[in-house]
C-alpha cells in the first residue's frame, strides 16, 4: 500500500509523524501520538519495503525515520526470506554496511540499528547454504587494519552486533526463529566465526598494549575491544547435544563459566593469550572501567574447563601459569578499590573450577605462595569491608570481594583431606582472628573505627524487614565457623575467653547501673554506649560460636562437626570430667573462679560461656533491669541454644565412629547433665516468655527453642518430667498473664509445642492427666461458653470475643503440631471443634474478623492433616468444609456491605476459601494415608451412605467464589493467581464434573478461562491453556455433540488458533498453546479445516498462499487423522514449532 | 480477664467503651483507638532504634466510621486502647423523617438512627419503598453508631 503513494509523500508522512513523536508531551495530543505510532507500525509491516527504505536512508535527514527504516528492513528480510532472491539479500547487506561506513557521523542509535539489521541478515543466512555471508569477516579485518580509530570503532560495533545476535535466544520470537534454529546457528557460529572474532580482538589488544602513549580516542577504541574480548570469553558455549527445551534453560544461566569446545584448544591453551591479558591489565589498571573488563577476562580464563583440556597435565600446566601470573600481578602493588571484586572473582573461579587433584599437583612452593596470598587478601578485604560498613557506602565492593574469598575458603577446606595435613590451620587462624578483630570494639578490635582510628557510633532506625545478622551474614559466618573448626585449638579457647570476659564486664556494668538507679532513681542518666558496645561484642561472639559448634541443616539430624568432636577427644585425657560438669552446672558463677577451670573440656566451656551470658540476662530481668538489656542479645542467646540443642543434646553415640567422653558424659541420653540442661533451657524459655512478650521476634525465637525441645521424642521425654513444663502448660491453658500478652503467632507456636510434648513417653495416668491439663480446659471453656443459653446475646461482648479468638488461635496451633504419629488423636479432637465452629459462623456472621479466623482454622486443619487422612476421615473433613461453605454462602448471599473495610475483608475471606479448596484438592497429589492405617482400630469404616467427594466440596466452593470474583478483586495478584490455579486444578482433576455444573456456574467458569487466556499475565494465560486439554478430552470421551462444553471448546479452538497463528506470542507459551490446540483440533476437525480455509482464502498473494498451504499441510501431516494419541501429539508439537518459525512472521504482514 | 466468668452472664449495661491491650498483642485486622477514634488496623510493623534498642510498634488504622487514615508509633510495651465493637442486625420496619425504625430481636423498637447518606442510604430507601423485607446491620463503637450493611430476610 505504501507503493501506491510516491516515495516523497511517504517520506514526508513519516517525517511529520516523527516530529509528533519527538515533540514534548504538552505539544501533542494522545490521539496525534497514537496516530503517529500507527503510521510507523504499518510502515514496518508493509510488503517488500526495501526500495523505499533505501531511498529513505539516502535522502531523509530525520534520525528517527532512518532508525525506523533500518528496523523495517530487518523485519522484512526475515519475514520474506524465502521469497527473496539470494543476490538481493547479499546486496542489501553490502548496501547497509557501506552506508554506515560512509557516514561516520550517524547518530549512535541509528548506526547500531543498521548494524543489528546486518547481523540479523548474517544470522538468518548462516544456515542457508545458498547464501554466503562469511565475507563480512574479511571486510571487518580490513577495517581494523586501517589504523583509523573511527573505522576501528565501527568494526568493533559490527563484531559486537554479530556477537549479541548469535549469543542469546531472548530475541528469538522477535524475528520468529525457533529454538532449534537458534541453537544450530549458535553452534555453527561458536566453532568458527566466534574464534575469528576472538583472534581479531586479540590482534587489536596486542597492538595497543605495545604502544607507549595512548591518546583519549585510541584508549576508547582499546576499551571497546577489551569489552568485546570479555564478551567472547563469557560466551555460553552450547554443548553439541542439548535438547531444545534445555536450550532456553541453559541460556538463562548467569555467571557463565568458560567451557569452550575442543576446537578452541590451540587458541586458548596458548600461554600468550593469558599473558596478554595480564599485560593489558597492568597497563590499564588505574582506569576503573577498563580494569573491570580486563579482570573479568582473566576471571573467565580462570573458570576454563571441559573438553578443551586434553588431560590433567594440561590442566596443571595451565593452572600453574595462571597462578604465577596472578601472584606476580598482585605482589608489589597496592590494590585499587575497583580491582577487589575482579581479583577475588579470579581466585574464586579457579578454586571452584579446578579439581582438587589439579590444585595439589601444583609445585609445592607455588601452592604455598598462593595460599599465603589468599590469606593476606582475605584479611585485607575483610578490614576494608568493615571500613565500608562504618562509612555506610552504597557500593560495597570490598564486602562483595570478601564474600567471594570466604566462599572460596569454604570450598577449599571442605575437602581438606586432599591437601597436606594441617596446611590450612595457620591461614585459618589468621582469617578467623581478623574477622573477630573487625567485629569487636576497641581496644581488642576495630569495630566502628574509621581508617584514622576515629570511632563512629550512630543509632539508626532499623525496621522489621531488615534481616537479622545471623541470616544477613550467614554465608560469611558459615565460612568463618568452618575455618574456626579447622583451627579449633586456637579458635574455641579464643572465643571462650573473649565471651567470658565480656559477660563478666556486662555483669559488672549492669550492677553499677542498678546501684546508680537506686541512688538517683533517674533512669535518664544511664549511659548506653558502654552497654551497647558490650552487647555488640557478645552478639558477634555468640553468632560465630553458634556457626562454629553446629550446623543447621534443614530436615536432617545435624551431627557434631567431626573437627569439633576430634578436638574434644584429643584433649579429653587432660580434662577433669567433674570440674567440667561443675563449670557447666554453675552458670551464675564466674568461670575463672571455679578451681581447676583450666582442666575442663573446651567445647563444653564455650557452651557454658553462652549459658553465663544467659544467666546474667535472666538475673537482670529479675532485678527489673529489663529496660537496660538488649533484645538482640536475647535473640542471639536463644538462637544459639536452639542450634546447640539440636546437635549436642542427647547426643546419639550410634551416629558417630568415635565419641568424646566429656560430651557424652555431659549431654548423653540418661545423664544428669542432659536433664539439668533441659531444665535450665525450659526455665529460660518461661522467663523469656513472661519478660519479653513485647519483643515479638525474641518471643518467637524463644518459642522455637521450645519446639526444638519437644519435637524429638527423646528430648520431649525429658522435658515432660520437668515440673516447669507442667506449670507452663497450666498457665497457658488458664489464659492468665503474662502468656496471653504474646502475639498471636507466638501463642500458636506455644500451643503447638505443648501439643507436641503430649506425645512424649509417659505412663497412661500421667498422659491422661497431661491432656486433662492442656487440651481439655480448652474444650471445656469453649463448650461452657457456647452452650450458655444467652450466648447469642453476649457473643458480642469483648471478653467473650477474646475467649473465642484465643480458642480459634489455639486450634490453629494444634493443627500445626500434626505429625504422622499423632494425626489420629489430633484429628478427632479438632473435628469436634470444627462442627462447633460452624455454629460460630452463624453467631458471628457480622464480625468479619472472627469469620476470617474461623475459615483459617479450617485452612490449617486441611493443610496439615488431609494428606494423612484415609477415605473415611477425608470424607468427614470434606463434609464439614462443605457445611462451612454453605453457611458462609448463606450469610453473604444478597448481603451488601458498604463500610470502609468491606472490600479488604471480602478479599481476605475469598483468599482463604480458595486456599482451603486448594488444600483439599492437594489430596489428589500428595497422599500419605495408607487406607486409614494410622486410624486402624479406632473405627470400622463402612461404605454406607452417599459420601461427599472432594470434587463436590471444591465445586461447591467454586460456586461461592465465582460470583464474588469481580474484576476488581482479580487485581489483587495473589488472589488472581490462587483463583486461576484452583480452576486449572479443577479442570485437570475433575473434567467429568464440568459438564454437570449449573448453567450459570459453567458460563462464568468458561468466561474466567477466556479472560485469563486473553487478558492476564502470561503465567495465568499458560494455566488456562493447560486447563483446555482435559476439557477437550472429556468431550471426546462422552462423544456427545452440542453439549455446552462441546460448544465452548469450539470457541476455544478459534481463540487458541488465532493466538498461535496470528498473534505474536511468547515462545514459552507455544508448548501449552500447542497441546491445547492439538486436542481441540482432534475434537473439531471440521471447524479447524474451516479456520485454515478462511485464513488461506484471505491471501491474495499466490506465493504466500502456497507457502501457507504447504505449512498447514505439513503441520498436520504426521497426525492425520488427528487422534488423541501421545505419539501423534508429540509429532504435532514438533511440527508446530517449525510452523511458527516458518510462517509465524509471514502472517503478521498486513 | 479474671472476671471473665461473671461477664458472660451480665448484659452490656455499663460496659466500658474500650479496654487496654499491650501493643504487641494487637493484631492486623483487629481494632485499636488511634487519635481518639476507633480504627481497624490495616498495617502493623515494628522497628527499633539501634541494633540493641527495644521494639516500637508502628500502627496504621482506618477509622471504621469515616474511613480516615490514622497512624501512631509507640513502644511495644505500651498499652493501647481497644474499642469494644458491636454489630447488630435489625429488621427495618419504617423510615420517618430520615430516621430508621428498627426492630430488635426481642421486639424492642428503636428510632434514633438516621438513614445513612450515600449509596447505602439510597439503597435502603428504594428497597424499603418496593416492599422488600430486609435486615440492617449496625456497627457500634465508642458511642458512635452507623448502619453498614443490608441483607434480605431469609425464611
Amino acid at each position: 500500500m505504501m507503493a501506491a503513494v510516491g516515495a516523497p509523500e511517504v517520506i514526508s508522512q513519516l517525517e511529520s509523524a516523527a516530529k509528533v513523536l519527538m515533540a514534548p508531551p504538552s505539544m501533542v495530543s494522545t490521539e496525534q501520538r497514537q496516530h503517529a505510532e500507527h503510521i510507523f507500525l504499518s510502515f514496518r509491516k508493509s510488503k517488500s519495503p526495501f526500495a523505499i527504505c533505501k531511498h529513505i536512508l539516502e535522502t531523509s535527514k530525520v534520525d528517527y525515520v532512518l532508525f525506523q527504516a533500518a528496523t523495517a528492513i530487518m523485519e522484512a528480510v526475515v519475514r520474506e526470506w524465502i521469497l527473496l532472491e539470494k543476490s538481493s539479500i547479499e546486496s542489501l547487506r553490502t548496501f547497509l554496511l557501506t552506508y554506515v561506513l560512509q557516514r561516520p557521523n550517524l547518530q549512535k542509535y541509528v548506526r547500531e540499528q543498521i548494524l543489528l539489521a546486518v547481523a540479523v541478515i548474517v544470522k538468518r543466512g548462516s544456515l542457508d547454504k545458498s547464501i554466503n555471508c562469511k565475507s563480512i569477516f574479511h571486510e571487518v579485518s580490513q577495517l581494523i587494519s586501517s589504523g583509523n580509530p573511527t573505522v576501528q570503532t565501527l568494526a568493533c560495533s559490527i563484531l559486537t552486533a554479530l556477537l549479541s545476535e548469535f549469543s542469546s535466544s531472548s530475541k528469538t520470537s522477535n524475528i520468529g526463529l525457533s529454538m532449534e534454529f537458534h541453537g544450530s546457528c549458535k553452534r555453527v557460529f561458536q566453532e568458527d566465526d566466534l574464534r575469528q572474532i576472538f583472534m581479531l580482538t586479540m590482534e587489536v589488544l596486542q597492538e595497543f598494549s605495545r604502544r607507549e602513549n595512548l591518546n583519549a580516542q585510541m584508549s576508547c577504541v582499546f576499551q571497546r575491544y577489551l569489552a568485546l574480548a570479555n564478551q567472547v570469553l563469557s560466551w555460553n558455549f552450547l554443548p553439541p547435544n542439548l535438547g531444545r527445551h534445555y536450550i532456553a534453560m541453559f541460556e538463562a544461566t548467569q555467571n557463565v563459566m568458560l567451557k569452550p569446545t575442543e576446537s578452541w584448544r590451540e587458541t586458548l591453551l596458548d600461554h600468550r593469550v593469558m599473558d596478554l591479558f595480564f599485560t593489558v591489565h597492568r597497563k590499564i589498571r588505574e582506569d576503573s572501567d577498563m580494569a573491570q573488563d580486563s579482570l573479568q577476562c582473566l576471571a573467565q580464563l580462570a573458570s576454563m574447563h571441559g573438553p578443551i583440556f586434553p588431560d590433567e597435565n594440561a590442566q596443571v600446566t595451565y593452572l600453574a601459569h595462571l597462578v604465577e601470573g596472578l601472584l606476580s600481578m598482585i605482589n608489589g602493588i597496592e590494590i585499587e578499590d575497583s580491582e577487589a571484586v575482579g581479583i577475588s572473582s579470579i581466585i574464586s573461579n579457579l578454586i571452584s573450577t579446578f579439581p582438587r587433584s589439579v590444585l595439589t599437583a601444583l609445585p609445592n612452593e607455588l601452592f604455598a605462595s598462593f595460599i599465603n596470598c589468599l590469606t593476606l587478601l582475605t584479611c585485607s578485604f575483610g578490614r576494608s569491608a568493615a571500613l565500608e560498613e562504618v562509612l555506610d557506602k552504597d557500593d560495597m565492593v570490598y564486602m562483595e570481594a570478601y564474600d567471594k574469598l570466604l566462599e572460596s575458603w569454604l570450598t577449599l577446606v571442605q575437602e581438606d583431606e586432599h591437601f597436606p595435613r594441617g596446611c590450612f590451620v595457620q591461614p585459618a587462624v589468621q582469617v578467623f582472628n581478623s574477622y573477630i578483630q573487625c567485629h569487636l570494639a576497641a581496644p581488642d578490635g576495630t569495630r566502628n573505627l574509621t581508617a584514622n582510628g576515629v570511632a563512629s557510633h550512630e543509632e539508626e532506625e532499623i525496621n522489621e524487614l531488615q534481616e537479622d545478622d545471623r541470616e544477613l551474614f550467614s554465608d560469611q559466618l558459615a565460612s568463618i565457623g568452618m575455618l574456626g573448626r579447622i583451627a579449633a585449638d586456637h579458635c574455641i579457647p579464643l572465643l571462650t575467653g573473649l565471651l567470658e570476659d565480656r559477660v563478666t564486664r556486662l555483669h559488672g556494668q549492669l550492677q553499677r547501673h542498678q546501684q546508680h538507679l537506686m541512688a538517683s532513681a533517674d533512669p535518664g542518666t544511664v549511659e548506653r554506649k558502654v552497654l551497647d558496645d558490650l552487647y555488640e561484642d557478645i552478639h558477634w561472639l555468640i553468632l560465630v560460636s553458634g556457626y562454629l559448634l553446629a550446623d543447621d541443616p534443614q530436615g536432617e539430624t545435624p551431627l557434631i562437626p567431626s573437627e569439633v568432636m576430634e578436638y574434644s577427644i584429643k584433649h579429653s585425657t587432660e580434662v577433669d570430667i567433674n570440674t567440667t560438669l561443675q563449670l557447666l552446672g554453675s552458670p551464675g558463677e564466674k568461670a575463672t573462679s571455679i578451681p581447676g577451670c583450666n582442666r575442663t573440656d573446651s567445647v563444653i566451656r564455650l557452651l557454658s560461656a553462652v549459658l553465663r551470658t544467659s544467666e546474667v540476662e535472666s538475673r537482670a530481668t529479675r532485678a527489673s533491669l529489663t529496660e537496660l538489656l538488649s533484645p538482640q542479645m536475647g535473640k542471639d542467646i536463644v538462637w544459639f541454644l536452639r542450634r546447640w540443642a539440636k546437635t549436642y543434646l542427647l547426643v546419639d553415640e550410634k551416629l558417630y565412629s568415635q565419641i568424646s567422653i566429656p560430651l557424652s558424659t555431659a549431654f548423653g541420653a540418661d545423664t544428669e547433665g542432659a536433664q539439668w540442661i533441659v531444665g535450665y533451657l525450659l526455665e529460660k524459655v518461661i522467663n523469656n516468655l513472661s519478660v519479653w512478650s513485647s519483643e515479638s521476634e525474641l518471643a518467637n525465637d524463644t518459642v522455637e527453642l521450645l519446639v526444638t525441645l519437644v519435637e524429638k521424642r527423646e528430648r520431649a521425654n525429658i522435658v515432660v518430667q520437668c515440673e516447669n513444663w507442667w506449670n507452663l502448660a497450666k498457665q497457658f491453658a488458664s489464659r492468665s498473664p503474662p502468656l496471653h500478652m504474646l502475639s498471636s503467632t507466638v501463642q500458636r507456636t506455644l500451643m503447638k509445642a505443648l501439643v507436641l510434648g503430649g506425645f512424649a513417653h509417659m505412663d497412661s495416668d500421667t498422659k491422661q492427666q497431661y491432656w486433662a491439663e492442656v487440651l481439655h480446659p480448652l474444650q471445656q471453656r469453649f463448650l461452657n461458653l457456647i452452650n450458655q443459653e444467652n450466648f447469642a446475646q453476649i457473643c458480642q461482648e469483648e471478653a467473650v470475643k477474646q475467649e473465642i479468638v484465643a480458642t480459634l488461635e489455639a486450634l490453629c496451633g494444634i493443627a500445626e503440631a500434626t505429625q504422622i504419629d499423632n494425626v489420629a488423636s489430633l484429628f478427632s479432637f479438632l473435628m469436634d471443634f470444627l462442627s462447633s465452629c460452624i455454629g460460630l459462623m452463624e453467631v458471628y456472621r457480622n464480625s468479619p474478623e472472627t469469620v476470617n479466623l474461623i475459615i483459617e482454622v479450617f485452612v490449617e486443619v486441611a493443610h496439615k492433616q488431609i494428606c494423612y487422612l484415609g477415605e473415611t476421615k477425608s470424607m468427614k473433613l470434606y463434609e464439614v468444609c462443605l457445611t462451612l461453605l454453605q453457611v458462609y454462602s448463606k450469610n453473604n448471599l444478597g448481603r451488601k456491605r458498604l463500610d470502609v473495610a468491606a472490600e479488604e475483608d471480602q478479599y481476605q475471606d475469598l483468599l482463604l476459601i480458595m486456599e482451603l479448596l486448594t488444600n483439599l484438592l492437594s489430596k489428589e497429589f500428595i497422599d500419605f494415608s495408607d487406607t486409614d492405617e494410622v486410624f486402624r482400630g479406632q473405627e470400622q469404616s463402612s461404605g454406607a451412605g452417599r459420601p461427599v467427594s472432594a470434587a463436590d466440596v471444591v465445586l461447591y466452593g467454586v460456586n461461592i467464589v465465582l460470583p464474588l470474583m469481580s474484576q476488581d478483586l482479580l487485581k489483587f495478584p495473589s488472589l488472581c493467581n490462587q483463583y486461576y490455579k484452583l480452576i486449572t486444578f479443577i479442570c485437570e482433576i475433575f473434567p467429568e464434573k464440568i459438564p454437570q455444573l449449573p448453567e450459570e456456574l459453567f458460563k462464568s467458569l468458561m468466561c474466567s478461562l477466556e479472560l485469563g487466556m486473553t487478558s492476564m499475565s502470561s503465567e495465568i494465560s499458560q494455566l488456562c491453556l493447560e486447563a483446555l486439554s482435559p476439557l477437550a478430552e472429556q468431550c471426546a470421551k462422552t462423544q456427545e455433540k452440542d453439549t455446552p462444553l462441546f460448544i465452548a471448546t469450539r470457541h476455544f479452538l478459534k481463540l487458541v488458533f488465532d493466538m498461535l497463528v496470528l498473534q505474536k506470542h511468547n515462545t514459552e507459551m507455544t508448548v501449552a498453546a500447542g497441546e491445547a490446540l492439538y486436542t481441540l483440533v482432534c475434537l473439531h476437525q471440521v471447524e479447524y479445516s474451516e479456520l485454515v480455509e478462511t485464513l488461506l482464502s484471505n491471501q491474495r498473494d499466490a506465493v504466500i498462499y502456497q507457502r501457507l498451504a504447504d505449512a498447514f499441510n505439513s503441520l498436520t501431516a504426521s497426525s492425520t487423522p488427528p487422534t488423541m494419541d501421545r505419539k501423534q501429539k508429540v509429532a504435532f508439537l514438533k511440527s508446530l514449532e517449525e510452523f511458527v518459525a516458518n510462517v509465524g512472521g509471514l502472517l503478521c504482514v498486513k | 480477664m479474671a472476671e471473665l466468668d461473671t461477664d458472660f452472664t451480665s448484659g452490656d449495661a455499663g460496659a466500658s467503651l474500650t479496654f487496654p491491650m499491650q501493643c504487641s498483642a494487637l493484631r492486623k485486622n483487629g481494632f485499636v483507638v488511634l487519635k481518639g477514634r476507633p480504627c481497624k488496623i490495616v498495617e502493623m510493623s515494628t522497628s527499633k532504634t539501634g541494633k540493641h534498642g527495644h521494639a516500637k510498634v508502628h500502627l496504621v488504622g482506618i477509622d471504621i466510621f469515616t474511613g480516615k487514615k490514622n497512624e501512631d508509633i509507640c513502644p511495644s510495651t505500651h498499652n493501647m486502647d481497644v474499642p469494644n465493637i458491636k454489630r447488630l442486625d435489625y429488621q427495618l420496619v419504617g423510615i420517618t423523617d430520615g430516621y430508621l425504625s428498627l426492630l430488635k430481636d426481642n421486639g424492642d423498637l428503636r428510632e434514633d438512627l438516621k438513614l445513612p447518606e450515600g449509596d447505602l442510604g439510597k439503597e435502603i430507601e428504594s428497597k424499603f419503598e418496593s416492599g422488600d423485607e430486609f435486615l440492617v446491620s449496625v456497627l457500634a463503637a465508642m458511642g458512635d453508631e452507623c448502619p453498614i450493611a443490608i441483607k434480605p430476610m431469609s425464611s
